[in-house]
C-alpha cells in the first residue's frame, strides 16, 4: 500500500477533530475528499504533512513503507509528499527562486540524486512557470508576499511541478480561482500525473473534479469518512449538498 | 572605590583636571554619584544594568606609545587607527584631525544637554582620558574609516570625539570596534552637521564577552542636513548604544538604525532621544534584534516634537525575533507632540519566529535549521541590502554567517 491511514484520531486544543479515520491510496490513484467547512479536511492534510500542533490520539499512517510518524516535516517532503496549502503563508524577504532551488536539492540529496545547478534550475523554473501562465517577474518576488489569492494557488502548483512529488495533497486549490485559472492549474496537475504518483484532492465543489477525474471520492463529515465511492458521489453532492451525509 | 577617591587618585591621567572651571563642574558631578541621587524609576540609562559595576571600577589608562596612523589612501579617503582612544593630529586642505589639547577644553568639557539624564555621560565627563576632533572642511566629500584598538587588559577608556561637518560637505564614516581584551570603553561622540551637509555613520561592533562598550552619540543638524547612523552589533560583550539627536534647523533629517545579534547572557541597551526643534524635519528609527539563549535587549525611544516643528515626520519601529523562551526584548517608544501638523507613528513587533512560515518552508523539504536561518536572514534583508558599500556588506555578511552558525 502507498498511503494507508488506519483509525486515525486527532485532537487540537482539547477538541477532537479527526475520529477513527480510515483511508487507503494506491500508487497511480487520484482520490478526492469532499466535506463541509470545519469537517477536518485541512487537519488531515496538515497531519499528513507533519504539522506539529496536533495531538495524535490513536491510529497509524504508513507512507511508502515508512511509519509516517517516524519522519519529520522535511523528511516527509523529501520522501515525496507535497501539500498545496489552502492558505499559503506569506514570507517577506525570502526569495522564491533560491528557496525552491534549495528545496529541490534537499530532496535530491535524500534520494542520492545529483544536485541541480543554478543554471539548469533557472531553466526548469522558467519553463514550468510559463506552462502555468506565471509571469517571470513573479519569480523575483518574496514567497507569496503580496500575491493575490489566485497567484498564491498557481504558485503552489508551480512548486508542486518543480518538486514532482509521489503524493500530492491539494487543499482547496480551486478556491479563489476563476475558471481560466482553474483550467491552467488542473492542466498542470494532469500533466504531472503518472501511474507512479498519487493525488489527494480536497475540495468542496464538484467543478475541480470535472477537470481532474478522480478514481475515488470520499465524503468527510465531522472528522470521519462517511461514504466512499466513484465520481457519481461528487455529482450527488453538487445536486443535494452534504445534508444527507450529516 | 568611590568615585571621588577614584578621581583624585587618577587625576594626573585625566584631561583638564587642572582647569578651575572644569574642576568645579566635576565636583558637582561627583556629588551626584556620591549621594546616590539616581532616580532609577524614570531614568532609562539605569534600567537593566548593574550601575554599581560601572561606578565601582578600577581606573586604568595607558597613553599609547605610538598613537594613530592616518593614511590618505586614495583621494578623499582616510583610514585612522585609534589606539586607546587617541589619535595623532593631521591636516590637509579637506580635513583637520586634532587630538584633545588643553586650549580647546571648552569643546570637550561641556556636555550640558545630556549630562543631567545620563550617568554614563557623566562618567565620561569625569574621567575623560582620550579623544579627538575631526573637522570636514566646506564642500568636501570625505570617507573615513576608524579602527578602534585597545592595547592592554583592564583599561578603562573615557573618550570624547567631536565631529564637525561644515557647509555642503559629506562624510562617510565607518567605525569598527573589535576588542578582544577585558576592558571598558565609554565613548561620547558629539557630531555637528552644518548647513546642507550629510554624514553616513556606520558602526560595526564585534567585541569579545569581556569588553564593555558604551557609545553615546549626540548629533545636531542644521538646515538641510542629514545624519544617518547604522549600528551593526555582533558583540558578545555588553553594548550600550544611546543616541541624542537634535534637529535644530529646518528641513534636516536624522535616520537611526540599529541591528543587534545577541546570544548567551549578553545585553544590548538602546535608547534614542530625538528632538524636533524646527519645521519640515524628518526622523526615522528602526531597531531590530535577533535574540538567542538568555540574551536581553531594550529600546527606549523618545521623539519630542516642539510646537514650532510643523510638518514634522517622525517614525519609530522596533522588531525582534526571540529564538528562545528566555530571551527578551523590551521596547518602549514614546512620542511627545506639541505641534499640530505632524505625521508620526510608532510600531513594535517582537516575538518568536513565525511557526507557520517554518512549517511552510519545511514542508518543501528544507531542514528546520535551514528554514530558521533563512527566516532570520529575511528579517534583516532590507537593512542588509541597503548597504551600498561592498566591502562593508561583505564584513557584515561574514559576521551574520558566524552568528547563524550558532543557531540550532
Ligand atoms: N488551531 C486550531 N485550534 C482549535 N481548533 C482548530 C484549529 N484548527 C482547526 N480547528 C478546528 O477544527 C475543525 C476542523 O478544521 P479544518 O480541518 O480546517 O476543517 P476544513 O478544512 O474541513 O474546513 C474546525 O472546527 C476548526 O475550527
Ligand atoms: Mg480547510
Amino acid at each position: 500500500m502507498f498511503l494507508e491511514i488506519k483509525d486515525l484520531s486527532v485532537k487540537i486544543e482539547n477538541k477532537n477533530i479527526l475520529k477513527s479515520l480510515n483511508l487507503n491510496i494506491n500508487k497511480g490513484e487520484v482520490h478526492a475528499i469532499m466535506g463541509p467547512n470545519g469537517s477536518g479536511k485541512s487537519t488531515l492534510a496538515n497531519v499528513l504533512a507533519g504539522k506539529e500542533d496536533y495531538e495524535i490520539l490513536n491510529g497509524r499512517i504508513n507512507f511508502k513503507d515508512n511509519n509516517l510518524f517516524d519522519l519529520n516535516i522535511e523528511e516527509r517532503a523529501q520522501e515525496g509528499m507535497f501539500l498545496a496549502f489552502q492558505y499559503p503563508v506569506e514570507i517577506p524577504g525570502v526569495n522564491i527562486t533560491p528557496f525552491l532551488h534549495s528545496a529541490i536539492n534537499s530532496k535530491r540529496k535524500r534520494m542520492s540524486e545529483e544536485e541541480i545547478d543554478n543554471l539548469s534550475f533557472a531553466k526548469l523554473l522558467k519553463s514550468k512557470a510559463s506552462d502555468l501562465g506565471i509571469n517571470i517577474d513573479m519569480l523575483k518576488r518574496s514567497v507569496n508576499t503580496g500575491f493575490s489569492g489566485g497567484e498564491k494557488k498557481r504558485y503552489e502548483i508551480l512548486q508542486m511541478s518543480i518538486l514532482n512529488p509521489d503524493l500530492a495533497i491539494l487543499d482547496e486549490t480551486d478556491s479563489g480561482l476563476d475558471i481560466d485559472a482553474l483550467k491552467i492549474v488542473t492542466d498542470g496537475v494532469n500533466k504531472l500525473k503518472t501511474k507512479d504518483n498519487s493525488f489527494l484532492i480536497i475540495t468542496h465543489y464538484q467543478k475541480l473534479l470535472d477537470y481532474i477525474k478522480p478514481d475515488y471520492v470520499h465524503v468527510m463529515v465531522n472528522g470521519s469518512i462517511v461514504k466512499s465511492g466513484g465520481y457519481e458521489i461528487a455529482a450527488e453532492i453538487e445536486k443535494d449538498g452534504f445534508q444527507k451525509f450529516q | 572605590m568611590n568615585i571621588q577617591d577614584n578621581y583624585l587618585k587618577n587625576k594626573k591621567n585625566i584631561f583638564f583636571s587642572e582647569n578651575k572651571d572644569i574642576q568645579t563642574h566635576r565636583e558637582k558631578l561627583i556629588n551626584i554619584f556620591e549621594n546616590d541621587r539616581f532616580d532609577k524609576k524614570n531614568n532609562e540609562s539605569l534600567k537593566n544594568i548593574n550601575l554599581k559595576n560601572f561606578i565601582d571600577f578600577n581606573y586604568k589608562y595607558l597613553i599609547p606609545e605610538e598613537t594613530s596612523v592616518i593614511n590618505n589612501n586614495h583621494e578623499n579617503s582616510y583610514s585612522i587607527v585609534s589606539v586607546n582612544g587617541q589619535c595623532s593630529s593631521f591636516k590637509d586642505d579637506k580635513i583637520e584631525i586634532t587630538k584633545i589639547l588643553d586650549e580647546d577644553y571648552n569643546d570637550f568639557s561641556k556636555n550640558d544637554t545630556i549630562e543631567n539624564n545620563d550617568h554614563f555621560v557623566n562618567l565620561n565627563s569625569l574621567f575623560l582620558n582620550s579623544g579627538f576632533k575631526i573637522v570636514i572642511k566646506k564642500n568636501n566629500n570625505i570617507k573615513i574609516r576608524i579602527s578602534n584598538i585597545i592595547t592592554d587588559d583592564d583599561l578603562t577608556i573615557f573618550q570624547k570625539n567631536n565631529y564637525i561637518c561644515e557647509d555642503g560637505s559629506s562624510l562617510n564614516l565607518i567605525e569598527e570596534y573589535e576588542n578582544k581584551n577585558n576592558s571598558t570603553s565609554n565613548i561620547l561622540n558629539v557630531i555637528k552637521l552644518e548647513k546642507n551637509s550629510q554624514i553616513n555613520h556606520f558602526l560595526i561592533q564585534d567585541n569579545s564577552p569581556n569588553h564593555n562598550l558604551i557609545i553615546t552619540t549626540h548629533s545636531s543638524c542644521k538646515k538641510d542636513s542629514t545624519y544617518i547612523q547604522k549600528v551593526y552589533n555582533f558583540s558578545e560583550g555588553y553594548v550600550r548604544n544611546f543616541h541624542y539627536s537634535e534637529l535644530i534647523e529646518a528641513n534636516s533629517e536624522a535616520d537611526l538604525q540599529g541591528i543587534f545579534f545577541l546570544k548567551d547572557n549578553n545585553t544590548s541597551n538602546n535608547k534614542t532621544f530625538v528632538k524636533h526643534l524646527a519645521e519640515d524635519c524628518k526622523s526615522n528609527q528602526v531597531y531590530k534584534g535577533i535574540l538567542k539563549d538568555r540574551s536581553k535587549a531594550t529600546y527606549f525611544s523618545n521623539t519630542h516634537v516642539d510646537q514650532v516643528a510643523q510638518k514634522t515626520e517622525g517614525y519609530q519601529l522596533s522588531k525582534g525575533i526571540l529564538l528562545s523562551d528566555n530571551a527578551s526584548y523590551f521596547s518602549k517608544p514614546e512620542l511627545k507632540i506639541y505641534a499640530d501638523d505632524v505625521k508620526c507613528s510608532h510600531g513594535s513587533t517582537i516575538g518568536p519566529i513565525d511557526e507557520n512560515a517554518i512549517f511552510y518552508l519545511r514542508s518543501r523539504g528544507m531542514s528546520k535549521i535551514a528554514a530558521t536561518k533563512i527566516l532570520i536572514s529575511s528579517f534583516i534583508n532590507e537593512e542588509l541590502n541597503s548597504i551600498d558599500n561592498e566591502q562593508m556588506s561583505e564584513i557584515i555578511q561574514k559576521k551574520l554567517v558566524r552568528y547563524l552558525s550558532k543557531v540550532k
